[in-house]
């Protein structure tokens, strides 16, 4: 191609125990928006912080234009023309628009301090460049709405002189208005010759704005495509097609009796909207969904962190009205969350301490503890849950992600628990460990416990679920059996199309 | 439109901020003038900004940190070192104005070991300057063998009783030093770096910043202004003295935060900060002319310390509630 800006060969990407890019070849042509799409964890977002020089790879080469180049950090690639607008803003709260713009480049005056005055006219003219002279270069950022924040994120980057852009996840904060005018600018960008590289995985957004496709699936490139050229199915099939019937295995059960029941259940920030859902006992409920469709929002507001902002929570038929992690608990719900290493587990206390600090009361009412009791306890816990350490006074932080995750497990089975929440619970997890994971969860569900699980991993939901609901923008859009959708139809209605096959 | 009514809520929010250090001040200011004849006369207020002046300068020092989300808790040992260093050099022989400036290049040292040890090592400020204020008082004591030590110099008098226009040098002084300090808050990168440190970290370290440097730059500086206010201690007490500054870091804080300055978010600035002190000084001097025996004088001041970081703490919670979190 001729008019081609930057190029990657073969690049690999490795983190402990991850191969986050495997051998990945991507091209960017001037005045083009190329998508980068693929299911979290599939590489997408690695791949954008390498081209900004954020991460360094362990191999593969970077050109621009037939340069050979490479970043040592952010600095570097911004030297050579590549800004980024972030995911997550970076903003500096209270200093204002022109001095966040400008930050750490701030334009001098003859005695060798900061040029208020010149910076604020700069700050503006980049602004009115993008449409935006609305906003007040004078105010510190935190006074702006997310939409105005971005857009200086925006001029910052432009303020840089840049050939290539990188957009990760630009719309996930929008409104749709916000999303309209944000894509009129990213066009008028694309118009004077800058390459964009978009990170995104919302599908609706595709056809408004891309031009090229490259789809990555496990830190591997599966193909890059025109965007004319390619349908949602197919696009849907590249991203999370693969083989999921060894790994998951759920037994055959009957369900006895509802436990858990929300009515137009709502939280107060707009994230989880009039969501109905009911668990079963006996019953593995999957709720599948994109990161930031409002599982996990779900996940916090049944289990009490959040504030309930309308609708009704049920548990076992009576309605939790004030709803906190304390009372939730009380009434024998459990969560086993993503990130155990902050709300799962005390990292530098024993296998045996966090396995029954929460159930301390229950075992020894009197004001007395046993530790032979205690030992007794936990050590059957261990071998129940199969927790590969060598003894039960090991910190947890020494024990494997899996085994963690075991004790967490371990925590809320010594509590009597019997509904668990269990959001994202094998991320981070090797396979094997997994797989144990889900025998487990399978065990629990055959032996009377309720589990709701909350995964992004589609053949994770779609392999150990009874039930799905689908969320898509904290609504609930369609719920099935198992074995009644395929991963393609869950999928399109994850991203939000095609979605009337089995709306509930 | 929307920016502009913003522009309007931020300037409410900011005058919103200063008041009750204000309100506060007059109140006391009210009761003390009720309670003595001898309060509201021109020469006690003279008096007031002199004797704010040595913890004004530790202030500001402290708000720099504060605005990292730090705190310096090494700020009131490194000024009892100054007064000590500068008298124990002088009369080990050197000319009192070479002593003067290594007294102040030390304390600038030690102010950027403190943000190397902060910065390079990752230890909280709080726990590094811990340490470095227990080595201070240990030197200080024994280059004193634990008692102050004095010399006679005639410039310790001129430096307190000098006056231009009216008021006294070392107000001019310090009106100075936060000229300097305003400066480089509001006309340096520097300046940015603090608020950029204390409100996004990540910030700088996209915008490729190395955090190292910023942070052995500001703590150097707070030492720098330290050391004045341990100059000026000296030439008051004509002596130097091994604890004069111990405790003062603290009221610096009770000042930054009385003054506007949030724990958090790199929130607010110098200005309030000298309200702060004031506050904290005009309660002093009050009590001390009302006759308020000095052993209730401590726990009174200790209240108004606890209050004000009460209420910062409290208006954190209130915040994070109405953003709807519960944990």
């Amino acid at each position: 191609m001729d008019n081609v800006i930057l190029t990657t060969r073969a690049i690999t990407k490795e983190f402990p125990g991850v191969k986050a890019l495997d051998s990945v070849d991507f091209d960017l042509r001037s005045g083009e928006v190329h998508i980068l799409v693929g299911e979290n964890g599939a590489g997408k977002s690695t791949l954008s912080k390498v081209i900004l020089g954020a991460y360094i790879p362990e191999g593969g080469e970077i050109y621009l234009g037939d340069e050979k180049v490479s970043f040592k950090s952010t600095r570097d690639a911004l030297q050579r023309g590549i800004a980024a607008v972030y995911q997550e803003f970076t903003l500096i709260p209270y200093l204002n628009v022109a001095q966040n713009i400008f930050f750490n480049r701030e334009p001098r005056n003859k005695y060798g301090l900061i040029d208020h005055k010149k910076m604020e006219r700069d700050a503006k003219k980049l602004l009115e460049s993008l449409n935006c002279d609305y906003i007040n270069v004078k105010l510190p950022t935190k006074f702006l709405s997310v939409a105005e924040q971005q857009m200086v994120e925006i001029a910052k980057a432009l303020s840089f002189n840049p050939r290539i852009m990188v957009f990760d996840e630009p719309t996930a904060t929008l409104s749709e208005r916000e999303v309209e005018s944000l894509f009129r600018r990213i066009k008028k960008l694309k118009e004077s010759g800058i390459g964009i590289i978009y990170v995104s995985h919302r599908m609706q957004e595709f056809k408004h704005i891309g031009d090229r496709i490259t789809v990555l699936r496990d830190g591997k490139k599966i193909a890059t495509v025109n965007i004319d050229e390619v349908n949602d199915m197919e696009l849907v099939n590249m991203m999370v097609g693969r083989d999921i019937s060894q790994v998951y295995h759920r037994s055959e059960n009957h369900f006895t009796g509802e436990v858990l029941r929300t009515e137009k259940l709502s939280d107060k920030k707009g994230r989880v909207k009039e969501v109905d859902i009911t668990l079963n006992k006996g019953e593995i409920v999957g709720i599948a969904g994109l990161v930031g469709a409002g599982r996990t929002e779900l996940a916090r507001l049944i289990f009490g962190i959040d504030p309930i902002g309308g609708g009704k929570l049920f548990i076992k038929g009576k309605e939790i009205k004030d709803n906190s992690p304390v009372k939730i608990v009380k009434e024998g719900v459990g969560m086993v969350c993503e990130d155990r290493k902050r709300m799962g587990l005390a990292l530098n206390h024993s296998v045996m301490w966090n396995t029954v600090a929460v159930s301390l009361k229950s075992f020894f009412p009197k004001l007395l503890i046993s530790h032979k009791k205690i030992v007794e306890i936990v050590t059957d816990y261990v071998k129940q849950l199969r927790v590969a350490t060598p003894d039960i006074y090991r910190a947890c932080k020494n024990l494997s992600g899996g085994n963690q995750q075991k004790v967490v497990l371990a925590k809320w089975l010594s509590a009597n628990t019997d509904i668990m929440i269990f959001d994202e619970p094998t991320r981070g997890i090797d396979v094997g460990a997994k797989m144990e994971i889900y025998a487990m969860m399978d065990k629990l569900a055959t032996e009377g416990k309720s589990i709701l699980m909350i995964s992004s991993e589609l053949p994770e939901v779609i392999g150990m679920s009874d039930r799905i609901y689908i969320m898509n923008n904290g609504r609930i859009v369609g719920e099935c059996k198992r074995g009644e959708l395929s991963a393609d139809q869950i999928g399109a209605l994850m991203l939000g199309v095609g979605g009337d096959s089995c709306a509930s | 439109m929307q920016a502009n009514t913003r522009a309007k809520s931020f300037i409410t929010d900011f005058v919103r901020k200063i008041p009750p250090v204000l309100w506060i001040t007059l109140l006391l200011i009210t009761i003390f003038s009720m309670a003595s004849d001898q309060y509201l006369k021109f020469s006690n207020f003279t008096n007031i900004l002199v004797q704010s002046v040595p913890l004004m300068l530790v202030a500001f020092a402290q708000t720099l940190i504060v605005l990292t989300q730090g705190t310096d808790l090494s700020l009131g040992a490194q000024v009892s070192f100054v007064t000590v260093l500068w008298i124990y050099l002088t009369k080990a022989g050197l000319p009192i104005y070479i002593a003067a400036i290594i007294s102040v290049v030390a304390s600038m040292f030690v102010g950027s070991i403190n943000g190397l040890i902060v910065s390079k090592g990752k230890i909280p400020p709080f726990i590094a300057t811990l340490g470095m204020q227990n080595i201070l008082n240990s030197i200080s004591m024994l280059l004193t063998a634990g008692a102050s030590i004095y010399i006679y110099h005639p410039l310790f008098y001129d430096v307190t009783k000098a006056k231009i226009i009216g008021i006294p040098l070392v107000v001019w002084i310090t009106a100075f030093m936060f000229m300097v300090t305003w400066v480089v808050l509001y006309k340096t990168k520097l300046g940015a770096q603090i608020f950029g440190l204390g409100g996004n970290q990540e910030a700088l370290t996209l915008a490729g910043i190395n955090l190292v440097k910023p942070s052995i730059k500001i703590y150097a500086f707070a030492g720098l202004l330290t050391s004045v206010s341990g100059l000026i201690t000296t030439c008051r007490l004509e002596s130097g003295q091994p604890v004069v500054g111990a405790g003062w870091e603290f009221e610096a804080v009770a000042a930054t935060l009385l003054g506007g300055t949030s724990l958090r978010e790199g929130k607010g600035g110098i200005g309030g900060t000298i309200f702060g002190v004031l506050l904290i000084t005009i309660l002093k001097n009050g009590l001390n002319i009302s006759g308020v025996p000095s052993l209730y004088q401590n726990a009174i001041i200790g209240l108004i310390i606890l209050m004000s970081i009460v209420i910062d703490a409290l208006a954190r919670r209130m915040k994070s509630y109405e953003e709807g979190a519960k944990l």
